[in-house]
């Protein structure tokens, strides 16, 4: 853009509504698996920031203005709701994408490290999905049997998310976001780099 | 009095020296009608970009000089003011819709500027009337041709009353009904006084329709014709200029619209097709059908019980658009799995998956072919057996061993094309199947994808090619073969090979 | 029959809101499938037929293996994956019901004037219908690409998950940037983004349909919340 304006512009908006497209469809596609066994649920920490690290990336260097990841953020927040994820953990995936934006606004959405950083940030969003089975624990367990899942089920899910466990889901985000992101960095740098488009 | 003045421009793109301009002066007359002709990267879409403003608001670079359109100083205004003023009909019908369905497409320009509604419905009726759009009102552009959707793009432009309207590469991807209705638009907007601007390959449609035609060589405006010159050039001389021709041969003309029926195949060795049915539509509601037969009459969008076709030489796959050129196609190459049909060759026979095999087609976008960070591994990717040699030698010989290293989507759309191609030969397949090779492509790349072609078939493949361009099929195809409602109905020679 | 768009997203509220609190009771579960049942309906009203049928029975076949086939005490794979199955179902389809509805019935220009009366920043409505209108576009690409690997014989990326993923994701992304540049080129060409206020061809009125719908969603709500948690 030769408009060197802070402030996002409508092509600004349309970019950021195909990339946040892109995101959904990728955690989709994975998402589906988590109903397969429940330690895939908790595995999802490791599975989406690796594979939304390079769509994530790519997308870092093609906006780089305030507001990007913010309004990332909400429209997930959006789309969990209306995907009936709940909206508990709306304010917490917004959080996430707010702070998320000012650690790569610091690095003027151009330094390496505060990049790969803000990506990890921008992950614990996938945690704040857990966060309805923690606050609610025991009426979540007992809805759940009710509900039709199985004793076993249940148990194992709360064997792989619980009080406990949620701290190391959270730096396991956080962790993987960062390697996500250098990963995502490296592809960006060998395909979209090499190509000229970036 | 004159309404686009382009005074002294200069132009580079940031990072790249394709599509620069030089010393450009141009000054356009109210109401009249110039095309922009050229080859590939000579210019001709920057040009359109400076007179829209996307340059430079929109494509950065190193701008020099004045550029007015109707008042407005270009370099000094937004973009989005503009909108009332100059409207754009872009290459690509499939990625210039922002909404889902046609009539929201036509009225999003008036509702961006605010009209009010009554005055949007009206400027809705008007432009469905001038352009016949009554049938393709209120469905989903993803269920559109491209013929139809370039007819809405052209419908949402036109819904802005625009004074100057620009049009870049429309009939790309065009068949030819599709282009005969574009000129007829055109011809409307010329009616209307607007000032029409057209960048384009493809000549003949606009014969009779412009007032000035402007010849780009390398950022530069190095010839300019009259209307009435433009007309009349000879043969020969557009040949010169690596133009398309302004006048195409009416037999050519029928050939593509597929309106003959003789059907023989001379040819000593041939490939014999066999039970290609196929159908798009599934059986009502749950239960699809998996198997097509004869009997499915009207309801197979393919229909070819046997078909013999002559081995080791090219043949141009011809037909209306929709009417099952691509289809017959992907079902030969076994893409479509619910097609069960069997492939004779040399007395072996292929079926189900077998096909994929011996069967290589190069896709209309190309984009979506090629995977890896480098023109070689692309390459070696197809080889069954790894041979770097190879791959270097057929490198060689399509021009593109210097690029080896480069990657794929680096390079411009016509060395694209010729990667995948690359990739076809590496993978040692005995039908090569293409799939509008041309249609976006100048004359000289046209040339060069013929040539390949006839490099193909000399090299014992049989090459099967779908296409709307006549200039590609006198150019190198060795037989036509016309395909109208899912049959084949008929194959004969091309008279000058 | 014609809904308003805000009905719509009200509805997709309910639903969501519904959804995501489990029913434990026959009154709940009830309310639950009756809440699920209304897209469907409407998906009936607007002739899509078809994909009603499918989620007809989708819903219909898991919710009775659910209800009736699995207990509290199943255990192994077959079990396990059955659940699931189920579960994934039963727990999003009510709310992909809706979605799906209100993404097919709902035109980009009703949507964007939806948003603007309800006070939402014009740069987050353009964003959202973008995602709205690019899940197609994203299937196309994306079965175009698939296409080109079988042909190609890489569908495996040679035995390579990383490989099997990058080959998938490149040519997506490359394709569905390019797609972005040229959607913004066309779409700020024709006007988007100036400082006037967007207008509508389609002026948004509740009708009595609407009325009706919103007071028996919200009924069903504050009834669904009284016996889960009150009673």
């Amino acid at each position: 853009m030769e408009n060197k304006s802070k402030k996002l512009k409508a092509k600004d908006f349309i970019t950021i509504g195909i990339f946040t497209a892109i995101l959904f469809a990728v955690e989709f596609a994975l998402g589906m698996l988590g109903y397969i066994h429940p330690f895939i649920v908790a595995s999802y920490v490791i599975i989406l920031p690796l594979a939304s690290g390079i769509p994530m990336m790519l997308f870092y260097t093609k906006v780089e203005k305030f507001g990007m990841i913010t309004i990332v953020s909400v429209l997930l927040a959006i789309i969990m709701f209306v995907g009936g994820m709940g909206y508990l953990g709306a304010p917490l995936i917004i959080i996430s994408g707010l702070v998320a934006d000012f650690i790569a606004k610091s690095g003027n959405y151009k330094s390496f490290k505060k990049t790969v950083l803000s990506f990890g940030v921008f992950n614990l969003w996938i945690c704040s999905n857990y966060f309805p089975i923690l606050v609610t624990a025991e009426s979540y367990r007992k809805d759940l049997i009710d509900g039709g899942f199985s004793a076993e089920y249940a148990n194992n899910l709360f064997a792989a998310i619980n009080v406990k466990t949620i701290g190391i889901l959270v730096v396991l985000c956080f962790v993987f976001g960062c390697i996500g992101a250098v990963i995502g960095k490296a592809v960006v740098k060998k395909h979209f780099e090499k190509a000229g488009i970036v | 009095m004159s309404i686009i003045d382009l005074e002294n421009v200069n132009f580079q793109y940031k990072g790249s020296r394709d599509g620069s301009l030089n010393n450009i002066n141009l000054h356009i007359e109210k109401g009249q009608t110039v095309l922009l002709c050229g080859a590939s990267g000579s210019g001709k879409t920057s040009i359109i970009r400076l007179i829209n403003g996307l340059i430079p608001h929109y494509y950065s670079g190193e701008l020099e000089g004045d550029i007015r359109v109707a008042g407005h100083d270009i370099k000094q205004t937004e973009l989005h003011k503009l909108a009332g003023t100059v409207g754009t009909v872009f290459q690509n019908p499939r990625s210039q819709f922002f909404s889902v369905d046609t009539d929201g497409e036509i009225v999003f320009g008036p509702e961006n500027i605010g009209l009010e509604p009554k005055e949007i419905k009206a400027r809705l009726n008007d432009v469905v009337a001038e352009m016949d759009l009554d049938e393709i009102l209120g469905r989903s552009i993803f269920n559109l041709s491209g013929g139809q959707k370039q007819r809405i793009a052209c419908a949402s432009v036109a819904a802005l009353l625009p004074d100057v309207i620009l049009l870049d590469e429309p009939s790309s991807n065009l068949d030819f009904d599709s282009i005969e209705l574009l000129r007829g638009i055109i011809m409307e907007w010329k009616r209307q006084g607007k000032t029409i601007v057209i960048s384009e390959h493809r000549l003949w449609y606009l014969k009779d329709a412009v007032d000035r035609v402007i010849y780009m060589e390398n950022g530069k405006m190095a010839r300019e014709w009259t209307g009435d010159e433009f007309n009349s050039l000879g043969e020969e001389e557009v040949k010169t200029y690596k133009l398309r021709p302004v006048v195409l041969e009416e037999e050519l003309i029928r050939d593509i619209l597929g309106d003959s029926t003789s059907y023989f195949c001379d040819a000593d060795e041939a490939i014999e097709l066999k039970d290609f049915f196929f159908s798009y539509k599934k059986h009502p509601y749950l239960i699809f059908k998996k198997h097509f037969k004869e009997s499915d009459g009207d309801l197979l969008n393919l229909n070819i019980e046997s078909l013999k076709i002559p081995k080791g030489k090219i043949i141009a796959l011809v037909g209306p658009n929709g009417t099952g050129k691509s289809t017959f196609l992907r079902c030969l190459c076994g893409l479509e799995r619910d097609c069960r049909g069997k492939i004779a060759v040399d007395g072996k026979i292929y079926k189900g998956r077998d096909r994929l095999k011996i069967c290589y087609m190069v896709m209309q976008d190309v984009n979506h072919q090629l995977f890896t960070d480098s023109v070689k591994s692309e390459v070696m990717l197809s080889m069954k057996a790894k041979d770097g040699k190879r791959c270097d030698e057929i490198l060689e010989c399509l021009g593109l061993l210097e690029y080896k290293d480069t990657h794929p989507m680096a390079l411009s759309g016509g060395q694209k094309q010729r990667v995948a191609i690359a990739s076809a030969i590496a993978s040692d397949a005995e039908i090569m199947l293409f799939d509008e090779p041309t249609s976006g492509l100048d004359y000289s790349h046209m040339e060069k994808v013929g040539e390949l072609l006839k490099g193909l078939a000399s090299m014992g493949a049989s090459v099967i090619v779908s296409t709307h361009d006549p200039e590609l099929i006198s150019e190198c195809c060795d037989y036509v073969l016309g395909i109208k409602h899912g049959k084949a109905v008929y194959l004969k020679k091309n008279k000058e090979l | 029959m014609r809904l308003d768009p805000r009905t719509k997203l009200f509805m997709v509220f309910v639903v969501s809101l519904i959804a995501m609190m489990s029913a434990t009771t026959p009154v709940l579960w009830v309310i639950r499938i009756i809440i699920t049942l209304i897209p469907i309906v409407l998906l009936i009203l607007e002739k899509k037929y078809s994909s009603a049928l499918r989620f007809f029975l989708a819903y219909g076949i898991a919710l009775v293996l659910l209800l009736f086939f699995i207990s509290e005490n199943s255990e192994g794979i077959i079990a396990s994956l059955l659940i699931g199955y189920c579960g994934i179902v039963v727990q999003f389809m009510p709310a992909l019901i809706t979605a799906w509805y209100v993404i097919r019935t709902t035109k980009i220009g009703e949507f964007m004037s939806c948003m603007q009366k309800m006070h939402i920043p014009d740069g987050i409505a353009v964003s959202l219908a973008v995602v709205m209108r690019f899940f197609p576009t994203i299937k196309e690409e994306y079965s175009s690409i698939n296409d080109a690997m079988r042909m190609r014989g890489v569908m495996l990326g040679g035995g390579n998950v990383l490989r099997m993923f990058e080959f998938r994701m490149i040519p997506l992304l490359f394709s569905c940037v390019n797609i972005g540049e040229e959607l913004s080129a066309a779409a700020i060409t024709r006007g988007l983004g100036g400082e006037t206020k967007r207008s509508s061809l389609i002026e948004l009125k509740l009708g009595l349909a609407d009325y009706l719908l919103m007071a028996f969603l919200t009924a069903a709500t504050v009834i669904f919340v009284m016996y889960k948690y009150f009673l």
